[in-house]
């Protein structure tokens, strides 16, 4: 058999595994667990593109997913716009923040550019949380907003069992990684891989690097805010602390980290690999080890960055390669 | 127009302090040409030895500096000679490695976790200490006599941190090292060696002013995060690498969180120094004092 086949193939399994698991799979414990994962794999692949590819370490992603959470929140409980719509409009909203943020600091270099992510975040989570009424828009400030578990249906995006959020999530899920296939071989994924590595370079070469970085950004900022929609309507409540925390912005970058930033999979390794922990040492260990799972984050984190710094997803892949072309290969050979 | 002086005396007293906890952050920064995001955690871990050493030993609070210093500059000496060493030993042609950051960003979500996990949630202040909640009377303004030593403790540090770099051997090393590391390295200076005690001193002034807070402040595992963040502020307004900067920075800080409440909610003011940062960052990155570096 052709190695690209025979490496393939058991992902598409993987992927179909998934898409059914519900049909076999009934305890809502686990398929809350499961959605989460699946969240943190599709903001972390949405992060990936401008944090990995474009070889910066944005430090505020979360801003991005209150954006979304609010935007779509706001408008349906005081205009009564479906979520789907609401979605939509913050995502552009969000878009345009991110090329905001980016104008100035795309400029700056790596720490610089971080801790300018980190207050941007928060400054908008300052702001949120003092702000009762934006305009006719009522915020709340820090007592967040509540969504009343009324209407449930397709169109307000609300469903009294966790399935249909785990289809959803696993189609933007499935969405943002196809996209993220296409960038990395479209030119742009070129150009931002180019302007991360050597930007003077790439400079030199007549590539953009200012522009594509932003159109990274954009894209980014764009799928998060997704997230932050699907957030709200998957929880039924946002507060600023909830959605636009500092921990969520540094979760998602750890995972990136950990899995492999720059590459397809490396996000989703990540969240397979990170998620679990954090939510079964808070099941089984949230009451007498509070904290635990971020100490292991911290551990593995520092462990992975020392000897596979570009994350788990190299040596993983490599190993997988290596068993499968034992598997099938073997019988080739006999053949 | 007594209560904006006062605010303003006061602002200054405290913001010292917060210069005093970014010093070290500065320091570091000025050498080494990274950020530790640890830095918070490390003000965290000196306030916790503080605050067990005047526990169990009953030492007047300020005497625990005896302990306190010469543990935290171990302790910062390991981290860079363990974890942040291999990094640059890995990237030599690297002039800020980004991996330091999220290096350090992982010993900070690993102490503030491990205390969580140790010492619990709640919130510690020393009870029956002699200095908790005394004040001293000026005209009719009133300051709390922890913080004036502790204005006195930033001013006499950051003074001592200054003579070590400009008078002493070692700290020329220090000073060539961080102009030119390669150029330093030519003339027989052992880089890796001056990273080692840059990082250490660097904690160590986490520790003096951790002692300085510990009278008048709670402890809890996540009090460096609370820092952390007013801390990368303060050095980027002062100037990253500027050791009077930092101590500048941290009195415009203390300045706008104490006179910001007379002309809007306190909490807004805490938008203000954010907005202060950015301003800074893009127009004039290089802070109050800082150097022209090549960005």
């Amino acid at each position: 058999m052709n190695p690209r086949l025979y490496r393939k193939l058991p992902l598409v399994l993987a992927a179909v595994g998934a898409f059914a698991l519900p049909l076999v799979l009934r305890s809502p414990t686990y398929l809350h667990i499961l959605i989460l994962l699946y969240l943190y794999a599709y903001l972390t692949t949405s992060w990936n593109l401008v944090g990995g590819f474009a070889g910066v370490l944005p430090l505020g992603h979360a801003a991005f997913i209150g954006i979304g959470a609010y935007t779509s929140t706001v408008l349906s409980l005081q205009y009564g716009i479906s979520p789907w719509a609401g979605m939509l409009v913050g995502a552009l909203l969000s878009a345009v923040v991110g090329v905001i943020i980016g104008l100035p600091t795309f400029k700056m270099r790596g720490a610089y550019f971080a801790l300018a992510t980190i207050a941007f975040a928060e400054g908008i989570r300052v702001m949120v949380e003092n702000i009762d009424y934006l305009g006719p828009l009522q915020l709340n400030g820090p007592r967040g907003l509540q969504i009343p578990p009324l209407k449930t249906g397709f169109l307000n995006f609300m469903f009294a069992e966790k399935e249909p959020y785990y289809y959803i999530i696993l189609l933007m899920l499935t969405g943002a990684l196809v996209l993220t296939w296409f960038v990395s071989r479209s030119k742009l994924g070129y150009y931002l891989v180019a302007g991360g590595e050597e930007p003077e370079a790439a400079q030199a070469l007549g590539v953009n690097v200012a522009r594509a970085k932003l159109i990274a950004m954009a894209m980014s900022s764009f799928l998060t805010a997704f997230a932050g929609t699907f957030w709200a309507q998957f929880t039924l409540y946002i507060h600023p602390k909830s959605v636009m925390s500092l921990d969520i912005s540094f979760e998602i970058a750890f995972i990136a980290l950990i899995g492999g930033r720059g590459s397809i999979a490396g996000p989703v390794l990540g969240a397979l690999l990170l998620r679990p922990v954090s939510d079964f040492s808070r099941i089984y260990f949230g009451s007498t080890l509070p904290g635990l799972h971020l100490v292991i984050f911290g551990v593995v984190l520092i462990l992975v960055m020392l000897y596979q710094p570009r994350g788990l997803q190299e040596p993983l892949t490599r190993i997988y390669n290596r068993v499968m072309d034992r598997i099938c290969g073997g019988r080739e050979a006999a053949a | 127009m007594l209560f904006i002086i006062e605010d303003t005396i006061n602002g200054i007293i405290m913001g010292s302090i917060y210069g005093l906890a970014a010093l070290g952050l500065t320091i570091i920064f000025g050498v080494l040409k990274v950020i530790n995001f640890a830095h918070g955690s490390m003000l965290m871990v000196a306030m916790y030895t503080a605050y067990w050493a005047v526990i169990l030993t009953g030492l007047h609070p300020y005497l625990t500096l005896l302990i306190v210093v010469p543990v935290m500059f171990v302790f910062g000496y390991l981290l860079q000679d363990i974890l942040i060493k291999p990094i640059f030993k890995a990237e030599k042609d690297v002039r800020e490695p980004i991996t330091v950051i999220i290096v350090t960003t992982g010993v900070w979500y690993i102490l503030d976790n491990l205390a969580l996990l140790v010492f619990g949630p709640q919130y510690r202040n020393i009870q029956d200490n002699p200095l908790r909640g005394k004040m001293i009377e000026i005209g009719d303004m009133l300051i709390s006599v922890p913080k004036l030593w502790g204005f006195c403790a930033a001013i006499v540090t950051t003074a001592l941190i200054y003579l070590f770099l400009q008078k002493t051997r070692m700290g020329r090393a220090v000073r060539a090292t961080s102009l030119d590391r390669d150029a330093a390295s030519l003339q027989g200076i052992n880089q890796y060696k001056v990273y080692n005690i840059t990082v250490g001193i660097g904690t160590a002034v986490a520790g003096v002013a951790g002692v300085a807070l510990v009278p008048f402040y709670n402890v809890f595992p996540s009090v460096g995060v609370l820092f952390d963040i007013k801390c990368f502020i303060i050095v980027v307004l002062g100037g990253l690498g500027s050791i009077w900067g930092a101590l500048l920075g941290g009195m415009i800080v203390g300045v706008i969180e104490s006179v910001g409440p007379q002309f809007m909610a306190a909490t807004w003011t805490e938008a203000v120094v954010y907005a202060l940062f950015l301003l800074f960052l893009f127009f004039k990155p290089s802070g109050l004092f800082g150097v022209k570096y090549d960005w």
